[in-house]
This record gives structure tokens, sequence and C-alpha cells, in this order.
């Protein structure tokens, strides 16, 4: 009797043990949140978690979790989960392959797949046609902001359709609504210049271009720099030279930090002058040539 | 009463299943051992191998020959019967996807990576030229900072016999080591299998990106992949995307990864998209979803990379039956097959289209499952095809060889079963 006391609560602990199942979480998002010992932390994709563990989701946030490496199960509604009430979903389904292939076997021969006539919800879902609220034109993210002080550069972008006009759009800061220039070009790309005379010196305008007659909400961002301002970026930027630095180095160091700052016009004069200084070095002519191939300059 | 009744019956049905399998037994054995079973037996491969000499390519006049060009009944195992999805996750790796992320954001992502400590990453991305000069100074200055990375080229081939070697997509030559990840394959096929290296005129070796990948981690995996040299190796698929674990570039740079998830394993980046439109980089396998037919590629190059891995890590490579041995297989089967339509064909030929028509369909699914146990259970690819097709072509080689042992009979008084007009 003294043994089986001892054995019991051994058994029961053993069957308990061997109960437990490895949950790992695979994808999460919103916010998840994981109760361990008592402390709550931020949930991690790729953290193992036991039983004892518990998930707290909240609104909006799911996990995606998988038990014993095997089962796969999502929780997307809010709510505190203990994860030792999911061990229904470590459950693996699905027999042998054997098995599987005798179901197979037979449900092929048994059941018929159907036709177009008698089972139309099975075969109404093909997509049809394709969609037109999608946007036609692309817009480089290099172009999302555009600091410009002066110089010859192009506004471009790139069009799905073969469309033959465009529109192109400056709105003012103040109004995305309602835009202060609209035009129609037949190129894909604007110069600059062309609208400067529509823009002031230290004010910024939002932009965008759309085959015409149609919409296009992408908004880009044109700042049109004050001479004085892009002087002192300018000055800044040439002070940061090593000594000894030839011009043609300096120019291409400059119009480096230039792109960087989003003066792309400005990078494009310095990086051409670079090429011109030094017209041997293969780095700036092949820097140049990307450079203008990039922004779709000719 | 009902004791008594059981005693009564039980040993007449015993009699009754033993009667039935005698019987059974009888038509597939009678003319087992005749001449004329063997003879036609070797007819029916002499007609194989009089079809197949044919120096004409009939494929293009044959649908059912172009449709199963590039069919395997061992697909059906992940397609139909969920091979794959009882698989565990791979715990080794671990798939970043790169999606479009331009230099910069691949820079990052690998420098987030790296600073996991991971034991190998590898990038499956080709670098072709020149881009934002900002982006690619970024780029290849985080390829010289970590030794453990792996990057991806393309082997491109020359010369006639195509063994002299070039590479591209390597624009950046700050890695410490390159593979290449092109696969010799068509664009259409199903990836069924890779070389671990390819040699080159002058017997140099170029190990393929997943065998780079082994050799990094694990050298006793390596040890065995490296004896399969230059030969064909068929990939053991035993997992699709899912089961690896998949992080975006969004969750690592957020911190949301568990470090332990990447420490000390291999980190794949590559593209991985599941939506079925998007095709880029993506393959045919055999856990397509349709194992024959028109098709839509399934599964993307990086997890095919880690499929790769994952079968040289485990060891699970599948081994297959040589040609002699499927052939040995196919003159059991037909033999057997010809016995059988021999009984019925001479002792109930009012039976014996029904009978034979059933006894294929029959034979096909029990050699179909037979094959596909194997490979499920040894990773035996036993091919199937050869023992199927003399099943189908042993009932039409009756006929001729029927016409011609009696033709021999008249001719040369050759003794046959088959007796002139004898239905």
């Amino acid at each position: 009797m003294k043994k089986l006391k001892f054995f019991i609560p051994l058994l029961v602990f053993a069957a308990t043990a061997g109960a437990q199942s490895d949950f790992l979480l695979y994808s999460l998002k919103g916010n998840v949140s994981v109760v361990e010992n008592g402390v709550e932390t931020k949930a991690k994709i790729g953290k193992m978690l036991n039983s004892a563990a518990t998930l707290k989701i909240a609104t909006g946030g799911t996990a995606t979790l998988i038990c014993n490496e095997s089962a796969m199960f999502t929780i997307s509604k809010a709510g505190n989960y203990p994860l030792s009430k999911f061990g229904d979903s470590c459950k693996v389904t699905g027999g042998s392959v054997s098995a599987n292939y005798v179901k197979y076997v037979w449900a092929s021969m048994t059941k018929s797949s159907g036709t177009p006539g008698s089972n139309r919800k099975a075969f109404m879902n093909t997509v049809g046609a394709v969609s037109r609220s999608i946007n036609n034109v692309w817009i480089d993210p290099r172009l999302d902001t555009v600091n410009y002080s002066g110089g010859d550069f192009p506004l471009s972008w790139k069009s799905y359709a073969d469309a033959k006009e465009f529109e192109f759009l400056l709105y003012n800061n103040d109004n995305i609504t309602e835009p202060a220039y609209k035009t129609t070009v037949t190129k894909l790309k604007i110069p600059i210049p062309d609208i400067c005379k529509l823009m002031s010196a230290g004010k910024s305008y939002y932009w965008t271009a759309a085959v015409k007659g149609e919409e296009n909400d992408e908004l880009k961002v044109l700042n049109f720099v004050s001479k004085e301002s892009f002087e002192k970026t300018l000055a800044g930027f040439k002070s940061f030279g090593a000594p000894g630095e030839t011009p043609a180095q300096q120019a291409y160091r400059v119009a480096f930090m230039l792109e960087d700052a989003h003066y792309l016009s400005e990078a494009y004069q310095h990086y051409s002058k670079a090429a011109t200084l030094d017209s041997s070095n293969v780095l700036y002519r092949s820097t140049l040539m990307s450079f203008k191939k990039d922004y779709e300059i000719k | 009463m009902s004791h008594n009744h059981e005693s009564e019956q039980a040993p007449q049905k015993r009699k009754g299943f033993k009667h039935h399998a005698k019987k059974v037994h009888g038509r597939v054995t009678k003319y087992l051992t005749e001449r004329d079973t063997i003879l036609a037996t070797i007819w029916v491969f002499v007609f194989i191998i009089a079809l197949g000499s044919i120096p004409l390519n009939l494929g293009i006049m044959n649908p059912v020959k172009l449709g199963l060009k590039d069919f395997d009944f061992n697909d059906i195992t992940y397609s139909k019967l969920g091979k794959g999805e009882r698989t565990p996750v791979d715990s080794n790796i671990v798939i970043v996807n790169i999606g479009y992320a331009n230099r910069e954001e691949l820079a990052m992502m690998i420098d987030a990576v790296g600073a996991m400590n991971p034991k190998v990453m590898a990038l499956d991305a080709l670098f072709y030229g020149p881009r934002d000069p900002h982006q690619d100074s970024l780029l290849s200055e985080t390829f010289r900072k970590y030794k453990n990375l792996i990057v991806a080229r393309r082997l491109e081939l020359h010369g006639k016999e195509g063994d002299t070697v070039s590479f591209a997509g390597d624009y950046f030559n700050t890695a410490s080591q390159y593979a290449h990840v092109n696969l010799f394959t068509d664009s259409i096929s199903s990836v069924r299998s890779f070389e671990p290296f390819f040699e080159d005129y002058s017997h140099k070796r170029y190990p393929f990106f997943a065998t780079a990948i082994v050799k990094a981690f694990d050298s006793a995996a390596y040890k065995k992949l490296e004896n399969y040299g230059t030969k064909k190796v068929i990939i053991n698929y035993t997992r699709h995307v899912g089961r690896y674990l998949l992080l975006q570039f969004e969750d690592i740079i957020a911190g949301n990864i568990e470090e332990k998830a990447i420490g000390g394993k291999i980190v794949l980046l590559g593209f991985v998209d599941n939506n079925r439109d998007n095709l880029e980089d993506k393959f045919f396998t055999p856990m397509n979803e349709r194992f024959a037919g028109k098709s839509i590629p399934d599964m993307s190059g990086i997890v095919i990379h880690a499929n790769i891995i994952s079968m040289a890590l485990a060891k699970d490579y599948i081994k297959k039956v040589p040609l002699w041995g499927n052939l040995l297989l196919a003159i059991l089967v037909c033999w057997i097959h010809m016995s059988f339509f021999i009984h019925y064909y001479l002792e109930s030929h009012i039976w014996f289209h029904l009978a034979a028509k059933i006894a294929q369909v029959l034979s096909a699914i029990l050699f179909v499952w037979l094959g596909i146990y194997l490979y499920d259970r040894y990773r035996l690819k036993v091919d199937m095809k050869l023992s199927i097709v003399v099943i189908v072509m042993a009932v039409d080689v009756i006929y001729f060889y029927e016409a011609w042992a009696v033709w021999m009979h008249k001719k040369f008084n050759f003794r046959t079963v088959f007796k002139p007009h004898h239905h």
C-alpha cells in the first residue's frame, strides 16, 4: 500500500510531464505578449513556449503557433490564452501515406469531380478580368523627396500601361485636393525648370503623375530650396573634405553627399563635374552613367 | 444453440477461403512455367525495345507521352497523400524573406541578422552591376564584414563542351564565399535533383549554394554530400515553406525576433512570396498540388535550397533503384501477369477481356502503392512506369503471340498451348 501511495503520484506526474507540449511562435501581428512564470514580456517570433505559458493578444493582433514542431494553428481573437488549453490543436491529423493512398484511390474511383454545368459554384472562381483600380504609374521611391534649388533635372515615372499621354499634377503644401498646376505630357518625365515659375523658393510642394484619365493617389514631395539655403548646405559638405583632396575628388564626394541629402539636381551637376575634371576615372564615369540612367536624364 | 451453429459454419468458411485462394493461385501459376508464357513475356520486351528504337520522336503526336514526360508516381505522396504535412519544422534553418529590399535595406537586414550570431548566413540574390553608389558601398562593406556569409552567383558555361566556367551576378567581390545557385534543369520541368559540385575542364570543382552552406554548418554532413561529387542527387523534399521559420524584414528591423531562433543556425536570405500569381524565382517541384497536367510553379528557389540542406543535414538521401533492378521487377511482373492472362485466354476466353482489364487496374493500383510505400518508408525510388507499361502491353501481345506460335507450329512443328483457331 505504501508502495502504491508512492507510485501513483509518480505515474500521474509522469503522465502530465509526457503530455507537455512545446509551442513555437511562428508569426505575429499587432500587440501580442507572453506571460511566463508570472512575468509578462513582449512576444517574439521564434520563441519557444511550454504549456504553462499564457498568450495575451490585443485587439487586432494575431499569433500563429506550431505545436510540437508539427501542428500549426492561428489565434486571431483578442484575449488571454493559456497554452495548456491547446492540447487538441497539437494533434496532427491524417493517417499514414498508405492509408491516405487507399482513401485517395477510392475517392477518385467513386466520386465525380463534377462538371461546370452541375457544380457552378466550384467552376465560377476564375479571376475573369484585370482589375482597374490599380495604379498604372510607378514613381521611383528615390524621388519620394526631392530638394531642388536649380539646374536641369527631371521628375520621372514609369508606366505599366501602354499609354500615350500622362498628366502631371503639382499641389501646394496646404491643399492636396486641388492641384495648383496640371499639365498633359507625352513623355514619362517633366523637367523641374518647366514648373519653376509656379513655385516659390523656400516652399514645399507635392506632385504626382498618372495615365491620362486615371488617378494616382501617391504624392511625392518637392522642396523648392532657396539658393542661399542650398549654398549653406553645400559649403558645409565641402568643409568635410580631407587635406589634399583634388577638385575632382571633392566634386565626387560632394555629389555623393548631395544625393544622400536628396539634392538630386545638384548631385547630378557635381557628378558631371567630377567626371569632367578626371575623365580617366572609371568610377566617376560609371557613377555618372548609372545616375543618369536611374533618373531618366538624357 | 448459437455455439453449435458457429462450430458448424466455421470449418465451411475456412474451406471456402482455402478453396478460392487455391483457385486464384491456380489461375496465376498454371501456365507460369510454360514455354509460351516465357516467350510471350520476352515478346513484350521485344516490342518495348522495338518501339523505343524508332528514331523518330513520336511524342509530338502523343499528348499522353507529352503529359507524362515530367511525371513521377511518387509525386502523389506530396500532392494527395499529405506527406509533407506531418514533417516537423526544421529547427536548423531559418528563412528571411528579402522581399523587394534594395541594396541598402539588404545590408541592414544582413547586419541585423548577423548581430544575432547565426552560424551561417546565405544570401540568395544576384547583383549584376552598379546601382546607387551609396547603397553599393554599404552592401559591399557588409559583405566584407561577415565571414560566415555565403553569397549567390550564377555559373555561366562556355565552350563546345560547356565545361569552361565564368560567373555572373557577383558584382560585389567582397564576400568571403560565393556559390552558384543555378540548377541544371529547364525552367518548365520539376526540380528533382541537383549536383553538389560542378567540375570544369581542368577538374576544378565549384560547390553548389546548398553544398557550401552544408560545408560551413556541419562537416560530417558535408563529407557525405561530398561523396556524391558531380553526380545528380535526387532531392528528398520534406518541407514546404510553412515548415521553416520564415521571418520578414520588418520584424527583424523592429526587433520582433527571438535571438535564440537565429543564434547558431543557418539563415537563408531569399525571396519568398506565397502569392500564387507571383512567379518570380519559383519552380515546379514534386510538392506541387497538381502532380500531372498543367499547373503553376509552386516553390521559391530559397525553399528548394532549404530542402536540400535539410536532406543533407539529416543524411536522409533517396536511394534510386538502378535500371537493372527496375527491369528485373518489370520482367517478373510481366511474367506473372502473362501467366494469368494466358490462363483466361485459353480456358475462359469469354471472360478474358473483363478479367484482363480488372487485373490491369488492380495491378496498376498495387504497384503504384508499392512504389509509394518504398519511397515513403525506405527512401527507395523504384521506377514503376516500366512495370505498368508491361502490364498494359501484355494483353495485346498475347494476340500477336498466338498468331506467331501457330505459324511456328505449322512451319516448324513448334510445341505450343495455343491451338489454331481455338476460339
